[in-house]
């Protein structure tokens, strides 16, 4: 049953003009940064590498596609949840301004079984634009520059990862990038189910995106203890794929983290769309 | 009388005195050693050591031809320091120069000339030189150099008797020191926080030469695309 209430949310969701907003912005996006990097990507490479080029020769070819890749992802992360707010913030809201609240609720399929289909589908969704953009990013990437070792310069260390030591880690990455972008869906979906339009839940989502953002930015002592319970803290977390060794105990910590959020705003939702007056 | 002869003796007889060398008569032979050498392929294997820098291991091949022709090939990223990597002297002493004959020691039971190398360019990059010379193979043991803008760095070879009687390095280790604010991230704001201003760090490249190819008649072609490769 749940699985054809999923099949029928994501038939609901792909029928509609804006979901392919976030697929063609990413596919307009990324290309123009490849376009970037191929002219200026060198003068990135090379800040890295400055303090290395007075006493030492560099052989090989930094500027590739897990390079650009990387530096995309890093750019993406803060831009992507609004792309998913678009069609997540519409999944409950939507019902309610097509005024099909109650045909929905109506046939014979719980609340609950609304609520979790419409979650996955929202998942989903999330899913495929995470992975439309690693296709663009990295596919796209390893052809137009080619393979080679990854420069990234970590909190300890610059890490120069050999080339088969790389796609496993951005499979990681972007696995993570669709469980904290899922959380961006969730909160989505949450403000969704308080309201009768769309537009409000967007806002609120990017609302409380870009402040927790600004409050992690700030270096204060205050700031620096709630920094710990701002969710947008550990979406960035996928970086630690890049370490070497990976800091298994913080990639766990922050998974568990991001995964009681989607529980938490998924159980939240279910309470208010349970109690929901439909015949108003 | 006894006074003039104690002077003598004293003057010529000083053990110092006699063993005095001629610093520019030896740096001449070590260049005249190499030069007789018109080219060389080698591979290299490179280990990095640095606490700020993680890499693998790397494998590159090395190509020299006469004067200073030079190219490193390298299937994948390699990182290698820019002196000593061709093993010629005259990378030391490509510019003119005073050269003063300072001691005699011993590195790993050979005996070698400490000659310290004092640049006449202003425009030089080489502040001091201070070279460990074998007189017995006339090849450079050790090198202790002060540059622009890299500062100080040391390197120590090791060498074997090729094929064809040659005597290049099968080792070399060169140390140096970083400033770590050249880097960016975090690792250079911790670093400064500590101390209230950037602190230097001292690393290592170890290099195995190994499979050499000397006085093969290495065409230019090789050299041609150097930019390139790099």
């Amino acid at each position: 049953m749940i699985f054809t209430l999923v099949k029928i949310e994501l038939m609901k969701i792909f029928k509609k003009w804006r979901t392919y907003i976030g697929f063609i912005a990413i596919g307009i996006l990324v290309p123009l940064l490849h376009l970037a990097m191929y002219l200026e990507g060198q003068n990135s490479i090379d800040f890295v590498t400055r303090g290395l080029r007075d006493s030492f020769i560099l052989v090989g070819n930094l500027l590739n596609g897990y390079w650009i890749s990387y530096i995309i992802l890093n750019a993406l992360t803060i831009h992507i949840p609004f792309l998913i707010t678009l069609v997540a913030a519409d999944l409950l809201a939507g019902e309610a301004t097509a005024g099909t609240y109650r045909i929905l609720v109506t046939r014979p399929i719980s609340r609950i079984q609304i609520v979790t289909s419409k979650f996955l589908a929202g998942i989903i969704y999330t899913g495929s634009l995470i992975i439309w953009l690693a296709f663009i990013s990295l596919v796209v990437g390893l052809i137009v520059f080619g393979s080679g070792e990854l420069i990234v310069a970590g909190s300890d260390a610059i890490i120069i990862f050999d080339k088969s030591d790389v796609l496993w880690r951005f499979f990681l990455a972007y696995g993570f990038g669709i469980l904290s972008m899922s959380v961006v869906c969730s909160l989505a979906i949450f403000f969704s189910s308080l309201v009768e339009n769309a537009i409000g839940p967007i806002v609120s989502t990017m609302a409380i995106i870009i402040i927790f953002i600004i409050l992690s930015a700030f270096d204060v002592a205050v700031l620096r203890e709630l920094k710990p319970y701002l969710f947008t803290n550990y979406i960035l977390e996928w970086r630690e794929f890049f370490n070497d060794p990976l800091d298994l105990p913080e990639i766990a910590k922050s998974v568990l983290i991001l995964s009681g959020h989607i529980i938490l705003f998924f159980t939240a939702t279910s309470f208010i769309f349970n109690k929901k007056d439909i015949l108003s | 009388m006894i006074f003039r002869i104690l002077f003598v003796v004293i003057l010529f007889g000083t053990p110092g005195f006699s063993q005095i060398k001629d610093p520019d008569s030896i740096l001449e032979k070590v260049k005249k050693e190499f030069e007789k050498i018109e080219d060389y392929q080698v591979d290299v294997k490179i280990k990095v050591d640095v606490d700020f820098l993680k890499m693998p291991e790397r494998e590159a091949t090395i190509f020299y031809k006469k004067p200073d022709k030079f190219h490193i090939d390298s299937e994948n990223f390699a990182l290698l320091p820019k002196s000593g990597l061709n093993s010629s002297p005259l990378g030391f002493l490509n510019y003119d120069y005073k050269a003063y004959y300072i001691r005699e020691d011993t590195i790993n039971g050979s005996i070698t000339s400490v000659i310290k190398v004092i640049p006449l360019e202003v425009s030089a990059d080489v502040i001091l030189s201070t070279l460990w010379v074998d007189t017995q193979r006339n090849i450079i043991l050790k090198v202790e150099s002060t540059r622009k803008p890299q500062g100080t760095f040391f390197i120590d070879f090791e060498y074997l008797k090729t094929k064809k009687g040659f005597w290049l390095p099968s080792s070399m280790i060169f140390s140096f020191t970083v400033d770590r604010s050249l880097y960016p991230g975090k690792l250079n704001k911790d670093k400064e926080s500590e101390s209230g201003k950037a602190e230097k760090e001292t690393g290592y490249v170890y290099l195995t030469y190994s499979n050499y190819k000397v006085n093969i008649g290495l065409s230019d072609e090789i050299f041609e695309d150097k930019d390139a490769k790099k």
